[in-house]
């Protein structure tokens, strides 16, 4: 069995819908606004005006675009595998939004009676949930550069595919960290964890892991191989034009959007913060996009000031620094939390369990470790 | 449990159709008219000419692929952790500290025998005996991810 | 029909046409296509058993990891990019193994849940209770499992190395 829907009326349904649709739209005009504040950061830092046409000091530089690329011919290479080529676009779009569903954003109102959280599901399984969507996020960049029938885009996605995977890893370890700390995956309670400290003060280097690993997740520079124009052109989207082409964009944008989101809901307290008594369900709103505003300002910054990475050194960093430093973390907040509250009882059998496991590990790594000499048969080069 | 989905569900079916729509709408609104050049693959103004097949990629993002996979389930194994550690205790801490130590034995092999290089090593042949006529194309190509 | 049967005809229908669909397609990559959809069609099935944690560990694990490597496999090796089918001619033998492990799943499932259907704790399959039981009852397969991953990677490693050493 499974327990029985709630009884749900007609209002109840659009209250829902709504909710849905409303942070749907949200979320791209979130977009729209964050592109014209990345051009307007832009142009501050490098002295120039930036967009000033469309709208008030070009705030509608980005409708201006998208209308743009919407009528513009699209063009489908003659090697491109058509219903593939078609799905790619869209499928590096969808996860991003989805990914957005169980971030909560406010307290809620109430409408109607009815109690309207400021959150689309609040899963039980949240983070994992957050996981799964950044994992799915690969598939656009693959199909894209698969179906594409032209050889920069198929280099440019092996290479981004390679890259978000390996940062994906840091990310779930950061996750992990937070996890500990909160002693749940879902959103609402993670954040009610923090109603003291925000976990981004206690747990710093899992902080600082997420903020790198969602850089390289969400392909911006300086971790922005996968569109090194200097050697690939334009990566895994250099085939496609019009509309197609908008749909990277918005979900490179979503994405970033998403990421920052977790960011603060996971580190910065989420919707938390001091505020007045009066129209209480508006106050964690904008405690919310403030803090959001913030870190995508830190990702502006960053991008404007780094150069980008060479892809060696890329991974290297990926795999031979932020994993080991990610797991050992994990490992020292367990100790932190653990140590104190149980020695005593079980510590014999539990010192016993790590001098086997460490001697085990040792007898097994000492090869690798261990100078190594000639074998008896080998002739030296 | 399930009901929480249902919202999700929408969401999905909103994105669904707003991708769809977007592209259905574009494509009868805009102009079409593709010419041969237009449709050829880019390749900056040469002729395309496809990779060759075979190997045309290093091994090594299967390496790290497979990596991914190994790091991947080691993290899901610490989420159940993660969740429930504190009941758990010391055992529970040194249960995952002998489980990390071991896929981390796995981890110092890879970089041990040089799976996270991503440099080309010099190529040792190249001293040896000079290369044919047809390797040093072939090796462009191999390396160009 | 209860809303849970719903979903799952619906689940069950999608999932055997993309399975036969993956069998059937000519093209290596619109076939790890059809397997991404049957793959997240069996994370489904465990969210419509109540096993949210391990539904969504399918997704993450089979779909956005398995499938990528073999993505990533058919790249590295001969995969055709674009409009090119690659086939081979062993249906026969496929389909004789597959007969075998849907004779073998069925006998297993059979004698496990004898037709009655599983019961469904919906309690038991929480994050919590799994790390419990994981870390409490099944110490010793836990850690074995760090050893599968530990051979499994020295496996890649060993088979990816090149010989092109003189």
């Amino acid at each position: 069995m499974l327990e029985a829907a709630p009884e749900m009326d007609w209002l109840d349904w659009i209250l829902l819908v709504a909710r849905v649709v409303v942070v749907f739209f949200a979320v791209l005009i979130s977009v729209m606004l964050l592109i014209w504040m990345e051009r307007k950061v832009a142009a501050d830092m490098q002295t120039r005006m930036g967009p000033m046409r469309a709208g008030p000091r070009g705030v509608l530089i980005t409708l201006a675009d998208g209308i743009k690329l919407f009528f513009k011919e699209g063009i489908t290479p003659t090697l491109a595998d058509r219903p593939v080529y078609l799905l790619a676009p869209v499928i590096a779009m969808i996860p991003a939004f989805l990914a957005f569903a169980v971030i909560p954003f406010g307290t809620g109102v109430t409408l109607f009676g009815r109690h309207v959280p400021f959150q689309i599901a609040d899963l039980n399984v949240g983070i994992l949930w957050v996981l799964a969507m950044g994992s799915l996020m690969v598939y656009g960049i693959v199909l894209a550069g698969w179906s594409s029938g032209s050889n920069y885009p198929l280099l440019g996605s092996i290479r981004s595919t390679a890259q978000m995977i390996s940062y994906e890893v840091g990310m779930g370890l950061a996750l992990v960290a937070v996890l500990m700390y909160s002693g749940s995956l879902q959103m609402s309670q993670i954040v009610a964890s923090q109603d003291r400290v925000w976990n981004a003060i206690p747990q710093f280097p899992a902080f600082a892991i997420y903020l790198i690993a969602g850089l390289a997740e969400t392909n911006r520079p300086p971790f922005d191989l996968p569109e090194a124009e200097t050697e690939l052109v334009a990566g895994y989207f250099t085939e496609y034009s019009g509309i197609k082409f908008a749909m990277f964009y918005l979900g490179e944008y979503v994405n970033l959007v998403v990421v920052s989101s977790i960011a603060v809901t996971l580190f910065l307290g989420g919707w938390r913060g001091p505020h007045p008594s009066f129209v209480a369900w508006l106050w964690p709103l904008l405690w919310f996009i403030a803090k959001v505003v913030a870190v995508v300002y830190l990702y502006i910054w960053v991008r404007l000031t780094l150069p980008r990475i060479r892809y060696d050194r890329l991974m290297s960093f990926g795999w031979k620094f932020l994993i080991p430093i990610g797991l050992l973390w994990v490992l020292a907040t367990g100790a932190v939390v653990v140590l104190p509250d149980v020695y005593g009882k079980g510590a014999l059998l539990t010192g016993a369990l790590i001098v086997v496991g460490a001697i085990l590990v040792a007898s097994l790594l000492w090869p690798l470790i261990a100078p190594r000499r000639q074998s008896a048969g080998e002739t030296p080069q | 449990m399930l009901s929480e989905y249902l919202p999700i569900a929408v969401l999905a079916t909103l994105a669904v159709l707003f991708g769809v729509a977007s592209l259905g709408v574009s494509a009868l609104l805009r102009p079409n008219r593709p010419t041969r050049a237009k449709l050829a693959p880019y390749e900056c103004g040469i002729e395309p000419a496809r990779l060759p097949a075979g190997e045309r990629f290093p091994v090594k993002f299967y390496v790290v692929a497979m990596l991914f996979i190994i790091f991947d389930i080691e993290t899901i194994f610490l989420f159940p952790w993660a969740v429930g550690f504190r009941q758990l205790g010391l055992f529970g801490l040194a249960e995952m500290a002998v489980f990390i130590a071991l896929v981390f034995v796995a981890y110092v092999y890879v970089w041990k025998s040089g799976g996270l290089d991503w440099r080309e090593p010099a190529p040792r042949r190249a001293a040896a005996a000079p290369p044919t006529a047809l390797e040093p194309e072939a090796r462009e190509v191999v390396r160009a991810g | 029909m209860t809303g849970q049967e719903y979903v799952f005809a619906v689940l069950a229908l999608v999932g055997t046409i993309s399975a036969i669909r993956l069998v059937t397609a000519k093209n290596v990559v619109h076939a790890a296509l059809y397997l991404v959809v049957t793959l997240s069609v069996v994370g489904g099935v465990y969210l419509l058993l109540a096993a949210e944690f391990v539904g969504w560990v399918q997704i993450l694990i089979y779909v956005g990891a398995i499938v990528i490597l073999f993505l990533f496999g058919l790249m590295l090796t001969r995969a055709p990019i674009g409009r090119e089918a690659l086939d081979n001619q062993q249906r026969g033998i496929a389909f004789l193994i597959g007969l075998g492990i849907l004779g073998g799943l069925v006998y297993l499932i059979q004698g496990a849940f004898s037709w009655s259907g599983p019961r469904l704790r919906p309690s038991v399959g929480t994050t919590a209770q799994l790390g419990q039981s994981l870390f409490r009852q099944w110490v010793l397969p836990f850690e074995a499992v760090s050893f599968l991953l530990l051979a499994a990677l020295i496996g890649a490693v060993v088979l990816s190395r090149r010989d092109d050493r003189p």
